[in-house]
């Protein structure tokens, strides 16, 4: 699981079925300092984060096939939940 | 899943049969000084990768890619791929907090 901030999100009208109607933001990860550590990542946000907000991720494909109903989606990022405190 | 801008494509006369329906694109992963518009070559230090497409991606386009054994979880047979175009990009903003 990453550790990243919410930066921006990404909107798409051709893509893989298992994104339809998905949220999708940009994020970077970032360390227990809460300061940038690498390049930035797309990830399907089901919670709703706001921009700016820490979150932490799973990069679990399975889970996300689970959770997005499509055995065939690639899709391996997904917002697990929001950080209240680090 | 990570944001890549399409730069190339790669034609084979001969491929394994399971790419069929798809062909290959040359994408150079974007950083955050290209997410935020500060590069307008759109190529990072990153190292480019080729990616299956079936999507129709076009040099030039902004895509997603997945990278890893997920790439092939589309097909109903085992392929080699590694990574994979997942969507098309119509717009998108990167704006990390300034400081």
């Amino acid at each position: 699981m990453i550790l990243a901030r919410i930066d921006g999100h990404a909107v798409t009208s051709i893509g893989h079925p298992s994104l339809k109607a998905q949220k999708i933001v940009l994020c970077t990860p970032i360390d227990e300092h809460g300061v940038d550590a690498g390049s930035p990542f797309a990830a399907l946000d089901p919670i709703g984060a706001g921009q700016h907000a820490r979150v932490f991720i799973t990069t679990d494909g399975s889970w996300t096939q689970d959770t997005v109903h499509d055995d065939t989606s690639p899709i391996r990022n997904q917002v697990m939940g929001l950080i209240d405190t680090l | 899943m990570k944001v890549g801008k399409v730069i190339g494509n790669v034609t084979l006369s001969h491929a394994d049969s399971g790419f069929r329906g798809g062909r290959f694109i040359v994408v150079a992963p974007q950083g955050a000084k290209e997410l935020k518009g500060q590069n307008p070559s759109g190529l990072s230090d990153a190292w480019t990768l080729v990616a299956y497409d079936n999507l129709g991606a076009g040099v030039g386009d902004d895509i997603l890619y997945v990278e890893g054994a997920e790439a092939m979880q589309p097909f109903d047979y085992r392929t080699p791929l590694d990574a994979i175009s997942v969507a098309l990009l119509d717009t998108f903003k990167y704006a990390p907090p300034i400081n």
